[in-house]
Order: structure tokens, then C-alpha cells, then sequence
């Protein structure tokens, strides 16, 4: 949406079967299978629709998922900012490391996390083999799908934070410095007001990704309904048993709040694009 | 940034705002403190898939209401249901079952193995820990227009086999037996020929008999090889369309309930047992025989109707499932037939 505007961008041409052939493209790729979600959701008509919808697991996946999305996406706007700060203000030995660790989750696959969690936390994994005698159980329960999506999320705040840290000239707060600001005043007054725009992308985009997290999910939450069954779990769960209207009604609901969300996003970058071109 | 007034950035804030707002509340409601009531107490219950309909629908709400009666306590059964396989990996790794239903012995002896409990403590439980059994048959399109009448059939080119996944479908397993006992009659070679015939056919694969059926469901494959019981609920339903096919030799499958010890605290265990005792008492039965089950009392089977398969066997006539495991479905089928399927 933000292209046809033309924000300063050089070089851009107007050939249409480019533009043709990509949507051809993107046709069965993308939009044909999301439509198609939507056809049969409501292929049972708006009463099917509803009453799948208001069923005491569906009504239980949704909130489930949203609660632990906002934990998610609250957690780690703190963790990611936090990190985020160290990497790009902070010289020191093993950065490029730590760089890399931070960054890790996007490259491994969210079956392997949910697997290295259990390994860590579950009954016979490493630390969990201790606590669990204590009566300390973090796998199969809300907040063992709490840590998986923290583990698997945590690098979109980064990716949001950290080029608008590396961007931003250390002279204004060099300045702020020698006024006698403190540390957290610094931060506070001078950096978080330039950071806004990322802050709100990155936890935007976090929100979205725990909402359909399923791989690392399936692993560590023991699927139980009405305790740990997240949304896309439920999907699964439903399309597995043959309830077909049931799985569909949520997945639009799903696909729904997730194009919102990412409707908000582009909005903001865009805005953000614009402003630097201005 | 600067250019953007405060005011115009602030204004654009409103509508996702608004939506976070919206969907927050929706999510905290039913954990605000509005009404009075404590939580129910627990019962953490695993089962394989083709029990979920019963057991969630019937069976355990019923139980529910029983415990409610002899105890006053309200107790809630909170359930999981996968492949057979697949409940029994969840349960060694540790989720918090107090009971389980697997689909097949071997399951049971994994967790015993694993120390979730007692060797053999099944069997110390009315029936061996059978509380119930149902057929594998065979289901085909209407009309059966590929005139597939028993397993033989089913080896014939080009037909093509809706099968699960025996390596985390207990009804899968149970169907490798059914295919091998099938053409024993005929001597050991020809049960290992027909189950290779058989596999030879298979198109799909499917983690669990509930996958495997809605593969089938969904217009995929000539036949589908699972439960009567799974078949029966669905299309008595009018979820699946097509026909029950009785082989005339198949195989009885016999669940085993497993009372979990390891992890349970003792008066979830108490509960465990009730509920295992209460899935033999009469009325419990004939609930399963209305969701597709053979009751292990045959008197109670007659209001059902179903077909009587005079030579469907036990996994007993195989020489038991340590046997039937070890030479049936690890040497026959997966070393040998697997192997020369290229699979």
C-alpha cells in the first residue's frame, strides 16, 4: 500500500505485467489458500460460524492465545529493548557472540526449542529432574508455553530496536550526558521518545508471531484442552479429529485479528518511511 | 518524526489501541474475580484418538456427576487425545495424566518400562484392563465401486489404502496384526505375502486413526482401514460418507486402561481408580456400546446389532502382543515389508 505513493524512491517504473505476473504468483501461494479459509468458515453459514466459534474450547484457544501473547509481547519489549541497548551501545569481548545467540532463535526450527525446553525443564530434563520433586513444573502448563513463545519471539523486538540505536548519533546523548543527565534520563528523555516507532512494530510483531506460534507450542503445552491449548493447537486439534467447521471458524478469527495487527504494522512503518524522507 | 505533529502521532495510536484494549479484556474476562465460585478439582485424563467422542461426550461428564454424588466435590475431567504413540511419549516425557487409555499393550509396557507405573498393574484391573474392544474394518466409498469384500482385496493393483501410521497409531498397529493374521490360515508366508500386498497399496500415512479418517474424509484413497467403532460414530453422524466393510477374518482391538502413578498425588489417585473402576459398571458400559464399542459383556452387545464375526481373533490367538510385536509388526513389517517397499 505505501508503494504507489512514491515516497522519494528512485528509479520506480510504471510497466504493468511485471506487477501482473507477481500477483499471478502470489495468487495460489498466498491469497487463494486465506481465502479459502474464509469460504468454508462460512460455508455452514454466519449461525455455523458462531456456534463453533462460542464453544467452551474454542472460546477457551482464543483467550488463551491472546493472554499469552500479550505476556509475550510485554516481556520481551523489556527484554528485547534491554538487549537491544547493550549490543548497540556496549563494546566488549564476545559482542559479535552474544549478537549471534540473541538472534538464534529465527534460524532454529520451533520444534527443536520446544524439544531443548523440555529437555531443560521437563520431568527428566536437566534442571527439571530437581524441580519437579519440588513440586516446580514449568513444562505442560501455561507458563511453559509462556517461555517457549518468549524463547522463540525474542529477536523481532531486537530487529525493530537495535538499527534505530545503531542509526541514532551518540552526540545527543553525549550531550545529555555532560548536562548531568543520569543513566535511566538519559534513556528515558532522549533515546525511548526516538525509539517509539520500533517499539511499537517490534511488540506488534511479536504479538503476532506467539498468536500463531504452534511448533515449539505443540512440544512443551502437553495439549491439554481447557488448561494449555493455544489457539493454533486447537486448529490442529479439530482439523485432526474432522471437525472441519470448528478448526476453520477459529483459523478465520485468527487469520482476522493476525491481518489487523499487520494492517497496523505497515501503517506504521510507512509512516516512519515517509517521516525519514521528508 | 519531527515533522509528524505530536497530536497527528497520537491520533493514529487511537484505533490500534482500541483493538489491543478490546482484545485484552476479551481474554482477561473469565479470569476476573466476578463470580464467587472456587475451580473444580482436576482429573487429568490421556487417551487415544478414536476414544475421544466417548469419553468427552459421555463417559467422563458421566463420571463427573457420579464422583459429584458419592463425594460432594466437584471434579472436572480435563482430557488430551492423540495417537496411541503419541499420548504414550507425552506421558513418559511427563505431562500430568492420572489416567490413560492406550490403544494397544506394547503402550501400556512402554510406561511401565519408564517407571510411570507398575509393571503389568493393568492387568490387576477387571479384564486385564480391557474395558472394552471394537473390530478393524475396512471402509469403503459408497456403493463400494472397487468391490473390496475382505483384506485380499485390498492387495489388488491399484487400489489405493487410507492406512495410519503404525509407528504412532496404536489402530495402526492393531491393523498390521489384522493384515497378517488374516492370511495365517494359509501358513506364515502368506500372512508376510498378503500384509506385503497390502502395504504395497498404501498411499497415505496418518499420525493417528482419526487423521488417517480425515484424509479419508476429505475424498483421498479407495479404502480406509480403522475401527468400526471410529467408523461407526462417523457415519451414523453423516460425517463420513461411505460403507463398513467386515472382513472375515480382522482382528479385535483391546484398549488397556493405565493408572498413572508416577507424579500423581494420592487423592488424584484415589479418583483415578474410581473412574477405572466405573468405566466396567453396567451403565458406563452401555454408554460405550452407544458410541460404537463392543462391551466386554456380551449381553449388553445385542442392542447394538452389529455383525457377530465368528473368526475375528484375539491378539492372544497370535501368541500375545510380546509375540505379535516382536514378529509380526518389528520383523514382518517394518524389516522386511518396509524395507522391500523402499520405504
Amino acid at each position: 500500500m505505501s508503494d504507489s505513493r512514491g515516497s522519494g524512491a528512485v528509479g520506480r517504473r510504471s510497466g504493468r505485467w511485471p506487477v501482473g505476473l507477481l500477483v499471478l504468483v502470489l495468487l495460489p501461494i498466498i491469497l487463494m489458500p486465506l481465502g479459502a479459509i474464509a469460504v468454508f468458515a462460512l460455508r455452514g453459514g454466519l449461525a455455523g460460524f458462531v456456534s463453533a466459534l462460542l464453544t467452551a474450547d474454542a472460546q477457551f484457544a482464543l483467550r488463551f492465545s491472546l493472554l499469552v501473547a500479550f505476556a509475550t509481547a510485554t516481556i520481551n519489549a523489556v527484554l528485547g529493548t534491554f538487549a537491544a541497548y547493550v549490543l548497540s551501545k556496549h563494546r566488549f569481548r564476545g559482542e559479535r557472540v552474544l549478537g549471534i545467540a540473541v538472534n538464534l532463535p529465527v534460524a532454529i526450527p520451533t520444534v527443536v526449542v520446544g524439544t531443548s525446553l523440555l529437555l531443560l525443564w521437563g520431568p527428566i530434563g536437566l534442571l527439571g529432574r530437581w524441580l519437579v520433586p519440588l513440586g516446580l513444573e514449568p513444562m505442560f502448563t501455561p507458563f511453559g508455553v509462556l517461555l517457549a513463545h518468549l524463547f522463540v519471539t525474542f529477536p523481532y523486538m531486537l530487529g525493530a530496536i537495535k538499527p534505530l540505536l545503531d542509526e541514532l548519533e551518540t552526540t545527543y546523548e553525549e550531550a545529555a550526558y555532560t548536562m548531568g543527565a543520569t543513566r535511566w534520563q538519559t534513556f528515558r528523555h532522549v533515546l525511548l521518545p526516538a525509539l517509539r516507532g520500533g517499539l511499537w512494530s517490534g511488540t506488534l510483531l511479536t504479538f503476532a508471531h506467539s498468536l500463531g506460534e504452534f511448533g515449539a507450542t505443540v512440544m512443551v503445552s502437553g495439549n491439554l484442552r481447557l488448561r494449555t491449548q493455544t489457539a493454533p493447537l486447537y486448529i490442529f486439534a479439530q482439523f485432526e479429529a474432522g471437525n472441519l467447521e470448528s478448526a476453520n471458524a477459529v483459523a478465520a478469527v485468527l487469520a482476522l485479528v493476525s491481518f489487523l495487527i499487520f494492517f497496523f504494522l505497515l501503517r506504521l512503518t510507512e509512516r516512519r518511511g515517509g517521516a525519514r524522507s521528508e | 518524526m519531527a515533522m509528524n505533529g505530536p497530536a497527528r502521532s497520537r491520533r493514529a495510536w487511537i484505533a490500534p489501541g482500541v483493538l489491543l484494549g478490546a482484545l485484552l479484556a476479551y481474554a482477561l474476562w473469565p479470569w476476573l474475580p466476578l463470580r464467587g465460585t472456587a475451580p473444580p478439582r482436576t482429573l487429568i485424563v490421556y487417551g487415544y484418538s478414536a476414544a475421544a467422542e466417548a469419553f468427552q461426550q459421555a463417559v467422563l461428564p458421566a463420571f463427573e456427576r457420579v464422583w459429584r454424588r458419592e463425594t460432594g466435590e466437584r471434579l472436572e475431567c480435563v482430557t488430551a487425545f492423540a495417537g496411541s504413540g503419541t499420548v504414550t511419549n507425552q506421558i513418559i516425557m511427563g505431562v500430568p495424566a492420572a489416567l490413560a487409555i492406550v490403544a494397544l499393550e506394547p503402550d501400556a509396557e512402554r510406561l511401565a518400562a519408564a517407571g510411570v507405573t507398575r509393571p503389568g498393574s493393568w492387568r490387576e484391573l477387571p479384564e486385564q484392563g480391557v474395558a472394552f474392544r471394537t473390530p478393524i474394518v475396512l471402509v469403503v466409498r459408497p456403493g463400494n465401486p472397487r468391490g473390496i469384500r475382505d483384506f485380499a482385496d485390498l492387495a489388488r493393483p491399484g487400489v489405493r489404502i487410507v492406512h495410519p501410521d503404525p509407528l504412532t497409531s496404536g489402530g495402526a498397529a492393531w491393523a498390521v496384526l489384522a493384515e497378517y493374521g488374516a492370511g495365517l490360515p494359509a501358513g506364515e508366508a502368506a500372512a508376510e505375502e498378503l500384509l506385503r500386498g497390502v502395504w504395497h497399496n498404501v498411499a497415505a500415512q496418518a499420525t493417528s486413526a482419526r487423521a488417517a479418517r480425515t484424509q479419508f474424509q476429505n475424498d483421498f484413497g479407495d479404502v480406509l482401514v480403522t475401527y468400526e467403532q471410529d467408523a461407526l460414530i462417523d457415519i451414523r453422524r453423516g460425517r463420513l460418507r461411505g460403507e463398513i466393510v467386515y472382513p472375515r477374518r480382522t482382528v479385535w482391538t483391546e484398549p488397556k486402561v493405565v493408572i498413572v502413578d508416577r507424579g500423581v498425588d494420592s487423592r488424584d489417585r484415589v479418583a483415578a481408580a474410581r473412574l477405572a473402576a466405573f468405566l466396567w459398571e453396567e451403565d458406563t458400559q452401555r454408554l460405550l456400546v452407544e458410541h460404537g464399542f463392543r462391551s466386554v459383556r456380551p449381553e449388553l452387545n445385542v442392542a447394538a446389532a452389529l455383525p457377530a464375526l465368528p473368526d475375528a481373533f484375539r491378539v492372544d490367538a497370535l501368541g500375545g502382543w510380546g509375540r505379535a510385536k516382536r514378529e509380526i509388526v518389528d520383523a514382518a513389517w517394518r524389516q522386511r515389508v518396509l524395507p522391500e517397499l523402499g520405504r
